[in-house]
């Protein structure tokens, strides 16, 4: 019965640096009670508050250590923190034993310190946050909890989905992966939100910048790195209970987690229920146009939802084995503003809308996502295999009354496959699989080798047509190299080659229009898509470099990333029924380019840290949704026609954090951030990108305490938001006036009896100010955002042995 | 205080951009014209011609402009317009009228005046068109590529 993690830490070799005689060096590797090694624990030495992150065999090195007295602290999730003081009058190795977590999940604090050295260790700019991190700033969607985070924003749509932009780069220029495997939904809508339930989360990375040479096409923009870690101790079984309520659009959510292990079988179930009303916004009426449509009790009519997810995951681990198999649907149904569906201000049955918040009538969205993941993996001394595979299956549809739109028949034919009500339906099946080894060389290098292949087959249905049905393939393969120059500075460097094909499937109206040819007129079944085929080959690279002093660290890279147009891009002949625009696709565009230089700067001592992350962005040629000044009376309705083109395009940002610790207990903090991008040819010459965030800074105050009189790690925090007007647009966007927000959040660990109980609170938008988010969904008609929020987020573990 | 720098940064950046003189500002529709037509609630007869007129501007060059017409028997859309029309009951289209078309304007115009006569026919080869509420939907561009609409309510009668 190994309840013992058993902390290895074995005698390293060293050898004299050329540093001089008072420096030390400490080397050690972490292993868990099956002699795997532990990649990602942290390891923290007090006083010098040096920390390090055990690599994927589980090692860490401390190098530059004065002589003297330490406390070396390592901590992992679901262990026991150990603690132990160290004499270090040379080089030492250091051997030790950990004692088991035997409570929760949640006993285990993990400090920002592992967050803090994966962002030194990686060239890229990173951010990690986990479950703690989520549950205080829990917002409506996974997303919408990330927002605060340097550099992240969302296009909100209504209360309860987001999606994610990153640096004002988003839609398929984000990729979001999840237990590594690319999550793939409808990204591409501008409607769509992110499939992904937020209490089945853990810990999250996120990539700032370009990351195609580990993630392929499509994270030109950014990763979303999610991954399930938490793993249960031996015979043990336990779970979480959360219950979560909001008062702003009256949610109740809850979710169970149990998970148990015996030995090498372990697993987990989770299911989550989550249910929201409408929402409220702090005005009584919304101009649509110059329409004015009046709320009631300032609810935004028809925006309520509800979310149902399962989770089960069954897991083996052995000796240098593990394998792992997911299963999860995530399923969702939430309604839009029923006073605008396209740019029309609609008229509504307010009666029946206004009976209950809690209703769901037309127009609204629906979408489950069922994803079944295998990801395993082998791990010998100096090197690990993984494999990943993954099978998913998306299916979106957006329902609203029929409404004839252009030359459909006024009354519905009876006679059709699809249901009048159906106006879009895309249902999508995704193979994918991932290879990898790494390898430690020697002391001073790594290695990676690794492969990602992906199947789709998209299919579409309903009466209205936007993108065309299609199948996409794709592979690519890379290496990475990492090579340490001295223990405080090393390179990186990587290549990767892919190739993806797409094909489209033509298709053609399901209701005739009349052709005007040769002055007679002709009713016909026009074709809005035909066939295409393209295939796309590149080859990216990224070079990177780190350094690190004891107050200092920086970080430079430099890498070209690219992204393969999507079926959108190349094939889109509808109108957009959301924006009233007739979207054409460009079947020639070219795979999109991007080169990019990354910076980071960061100074840190223990009152005081400062960083930046500057970056400058170039694309050759930047896919883009131009709006032009024609008209299209057949295909498109009479709608104004965008075109998909391509232009270059240049951006620079930063985003910038500090924090000062103005006393023991208190400490001040900055977040802010900062993106500027500009059209360097094109017909948008001059202009900025769609979607750009304004530039915005948070300061925060926060007080923390380990324990306040029954109050364990107890925390309060005020985050004073300002955002700047965004007068930077294009066309058809509206500027946006600048806004200042105030969030607070608060709460701590109750102990009653044996159990314990973490309660995470908020309140956002505590002065119910009327603001509107730049880029928001609903922006354009004029919805500001959601009120004063008051959010409960009650979590009990509970924990047994078997 | 340590924050200053932070705040000179954003000072630098705001500085070194360079203010482009882009075209930001959306064309506009002005149907308060003397004579302008159709207004809100107006009635356009089937049968026979009427005159769109309308003026439209724009700060550097208007684009184009499209008018759709398409029947509003379910009340579903409302009007751009703050006034409220008279609504005949809901009831389901029979064979009713539809109509979609787009227009150049000049190429240089700032402004631009529309008197442009529409016939509409009394029916098709299914009969007549049917009578009732309509949506007269008015779409217009400028070059780069903002755009205006204004959504009236109309009758359309025999």
């Amino acid at each position: 019965m190994s309840k013992l993690v058993v902390l290895v830490l074995y005698m390293a070799f060293f050898y004299s640096l050329s540093f001089g005689q008072n420096y030390s060096v400490l080397k050690g590797i972490v292993v868990d009670e099956n002699n795997q090694p532990l990649t990602g624990a942290s390891i923290l030495l007090n006083p010098i508050k040096t920390g390090m992150v055990t690599d994927i065999n589980g090692q860490f090195v401390i190098d530059r250590l004065p002589k003297g007295s330490y406390i070396i602290d390592i901590s992992f999730i679901g262990y026991k923190t150990h603690v132990d003081t160290i004499l270090i009058n040379k080089s030492i190795s250091y051997k030790a034993q950990l004692e088991v977590a035997n409570l929760s999940l949640h006993e285990v604090i993990v400090t920002d310190n592992y967050a803090e050295n994966r962002k030194k260790e990686e060239s890229l700019n990173v951010e990690i946050v986990n479950d703690t991190y989520l549950k205080q700033n829990l917002g409506g969607s996974l997303m919408n909890s990330l927002e605060r985070l340097p550099g992240v924003t969302t296009i909100a749509i209504g209360s309860g989905q987001s999606k994610p932009v990153i640096r004002g780069l988003g839609f398929n220029r984000i990729v979001v992966v999840e237990n590594n495997i690319k999550h793939e939904a409808q990204q591409w809508g501008t409607d769509h939100g992110l499939e992904i339930d937020q209490y089945a989360v853990d810990n999250i990375k996120v990539i700032k910048g370009p990351a195609s040479l580990m993630y392929g096409s499509d994270a030109i923009g950014g990763v979303i790195d999610m991954k399930n870690r938490n793993l249960p101790t031996n015979n043990s079984f336990g779970g979480t209970l959360d219950l979560t309520g909001k008062t702003n659009n009256n949610l109740l959510g809850t979710s169970i987690s149990l998970y148990g292990r015996k030995n090498w079988f372990f697993t987990n179930a989770r299911a989550t229920y989550i249910n929201y009303a409408d929402y409220k916004v702090p005005t009584d009426s919304v101009d649509i146009y110059s329409y004015r449509a009046a709320l009631r009790n300032n609810y935004l009519r028809n925006t309520a939802g509800y979310e149902k997810n399962l989770h089960l995951t069954l897991g083996i681990i052995q000796n240098g084995f593990q394998s792992k198999l997911f299963v999860s649907t995530v399923n969702s149904k939430s309604g839009f503003f029923a006073n605008a569906h396209g740019l029309e201000p609609r008229n509504v049955d307010a009666e029946l809308h206004d009976q209950s918040n809690r209703d769901i009538n037309y127009p609204y969205h629906n979408v489950n996502h069922l994803k079944v993941v295998n990801t395993t993996h082998y791990n010998w001394e100096h090197s690990k295999l993984e494999f990943d595979l993954g099978y998913q299956r998306n299916l979106r549809q957006e329902w609203s009354e029929y409404v004839s739109h252009g030359y459909m028949p006024p009354v519905f034919p009876g006679s059709l496959s699809f249901d009048p009500e159906l106006e879009r339906e895309f249902e999508k099946y995704v193979y994918s699989g991932n290879v990898k080894f790494s390898q430690q060389v020697n002391d001073k290098t790594d290695w990676m080798v690794g492969m990602n292949g992906e199947l789709q087959d998209n299919k579409i249905d309903g009466r209205g047509f936007i993108i065309p049905e299609y199948n996409q393939f794709s592979l690519g393969a890379f290496v990475f190299a990492k090579y340490s120059f001295t223990e405080r500075s090393r390179i990186q460097l990587g290549l990767r080659y892919d190739y993806g094909k797409i094909e489209t499937s033509e298709y053609h109206d399901w209701f005739p229009s009349p052709v005007v040819e040769n002055g007679s007129t002709s009713l016909q079944y026009l074709q809005r898509a035909g066939n295409i085929d393209r295939s796309f080959s590149n080859i990216t690279w990224s070079l990177g470099y780190n350094y690190d002093l004891e107050h200092w660290s920086l970080k430079a890279n430099i890498g070209k990333s690219f992204r393969i147009p999507i079926a959108k891009e190349l094939a889109a002949n509808g109108v957009n029924y959301h924006r009233f625009s007739y979207e054409v696709g460009n079947s020639d565009l070219s795979p999109e380019i991007s080169y990019q230089l990354d910076l980071g700067v960061e100074y840190h001592s223990k009152q005081f840290a400062i960083g930046a992350t500057p970056f400058l962005n170039y694309f050759s040629n930047y896919i883009y949704l131009n709006p032009s000044s024609e008209f299209d009376r057949l295909y498109g309705n009479g709608n104004q026609v965008f075109y998909y083109t391509e232009s270059e395009v240049f951006r620079y940002g930063v985003e910038v954090h500090a924090h000062y610790k103005l006393l023991p207990n208190l400490q001040l903090g900055i977040i802010s951030e900062y993106v500027y991008s500009e059209q360097l040819s094109g017909e948008k010459k001059g202009f900025t990108l769609p979607f750009s965030p304004p530039a915005s800074i948070i300061l925060n105050l926060r007080y923390q305490k380990r324990k306040m009189i029954f109050i364990e790690n107890a925390y309060a925090s005020f985050d004073y938001r300002i955002t700047t007007l965004q007068n930077d647009i294009v066309p058809p966007e509206e500027t946006t006036d600048g806004y200042q927000v105030v969030n607070l959040s608060f709460g701590g660990e109750i102990q009653f009896k044996n159990q314990k109980v973490n309660i995470s609170m908020q309140v956002q938008n505590l002065l119910n100010t009327k603001y509107f988010n730049h880029t928001s969904y609903y922006r354009l008609i004029n919805v500001p955002e959601p009120g004063r929020n008051f959010i409960v987020n009650v979590s009990v573990p509970f924990l047994g042995k078997i | 205080m340590f924050y200053i720098p932070v705040i000179v940064f954003f000072m630098l950046i705001a500085a070194c951009r360079d203010d482009n003189k882009v075209d930001s500002e959306k064309p506009y529709i002005d149907i308060s014209i003397a004579g302008a037509f159709p207004t809100n609630c107006d009635t356009i007869y089937f049968g026979e011609t009427f005159l769109l007129k309308m003026a439209f501007s724009d700060n550097v060059e208007l684009g184009a402009y499209s008018i759709d017409i398409h029947n509003n028997f379910d009340h579903h859309s409302h009007s751009t317009e703050v006034t409220e029309c008279n609504t005949d009951p809901v009831k389901n289209p029979v064979n009713p009228y539809v109509f979609i078309n787009d227009y150049a304007i000049p190429q240089g115009s700032k402004e631009y005046e529309i008197n442009l006569p529409i016939s509409i026919p009394e029916g098709n080869d299914a009969g007549l068109f049917d009578n009732g509420d309509y949506h007269f939907f008015i779409s217009l561009t400028d070059k780069e590529g903002w755009s205006s609409q204004k959504g009236l309510s109309i009758k359309m009668l025999h």
